[in-house]
């Protein structure tokens, strides 16, 4: 016998479980993601950049899909579309041809639109291999409690050991990239 | 540049002429000498602070800087 349908609310007592066939999903829980955003740095750079200030630009090609609203950018400073809990990414493409021990990458965020903190630490390092250009990345992720869009801000920043260490970018494909997802009500 | 190292881009040029987030494009997908400009600030130590690069490199010097490149790195790979 093909079972199409059970009416799992007729063989108990009491509040039937979402789980278990109750029709309260929509009421019970909150709705899905809303709001979901990706921005890259076009252009290469070499050395420091406390914060990365320029060529950031919104992803736009290969079938991006925005989600809700999103951040808004101004001289390397991303500002949030509206209060929540919201994790942050911060995905770096490091190229040499040489060596660097320490790539230091940081989310920073402030709460009074002053002062940064480092939400995240990550590190790399490049050992030329094969005499050659030599690749790595670094990838931090955080997530921020935006009790105030006006306060609470972030930016991003790379501190080499090598000045000569290149940070990529590129319009096309995202190699040194952000992304936001806002996870819920603050 | 291409993946093996060897620079195919006036882009990997510039950032050898100056560290630092010293320049953008007015259309970053149209990455030519003409749509090249100094940015205004940079990033040092948490705070932006004016451009120390004053002026564009020629697109002369930028194209020499560039084969300069690529013939270090062809004579590197047996080119």
């Amino acid at each position: 016998m093909a079972l199409s349908k059970i009416d799992v609310a007729n063989m108990l007592t009491g509040a039937t479980p979402v789980a278990n066939g109750g029709t309260a999903i929509t009421s019970g829980f909150k709705n899905g993601i809303t709001m979901a955003d990706l921005w890259r740095i076009t252009t290469a750079f070499t050395d420091d950049a406390t914060p990365i200030a320029s060529n950031w630009e919104r992803a736009d090609t290969y079938g991006f899909g925005q989600l809700g609203t999103g951040m808004t950018e101004s001289s390397g400073v991303f500002t949030f579309p509206s209060t929540g809990i919201y994790r942050i990414s911060f995905h770096v493409y490091i190229y040499l041809n040489g060596d660097d021990r320490l790539i230091e990458t940081k989310i920073q965020t402030t709460t009074d639109n002053s002062s940064y903190n480092n939400l995240s630490d990550g590190v790399s390092f490049i050992q030329q291999t094969g005499g050659a250009l030599t690749y790595n990345n670094s990838h931090n992720e955080g997530i921020f409690d935006v009790t105030n869009t006006t306060t609470h801000k972030c930016r991003f920043t790379v501190a080499v050991g090598n000045s000569s260490t290149a940070i990529a970018g590129d319009s096309n494909t995202s190699g040194t990239y952000v992304t936001f997802t806002r996870l819920g009500d603050t | 540049m291409r993946k093996d190292g060897r620079p195919d881009h006036i882009e990997d040029a510039l950032v050898v002429i100056h560290n630092k987030q010293w320049f953008t494009w007015t259309d970053s997908k149209n990455k030519i000498y003409a749509n090249l400009r100094l940015t205004e600030k940079v990033g040092v130590d948490g705070n932006l602070v004016d451009n120390t690069v004053t002026e564009l490199p020629t697109e002369s010097a930028v194209n020499a800087k560039l084969k300069e490149l690529q013939d270090a790195w062809d004579a590197a790979n047996g080119g």
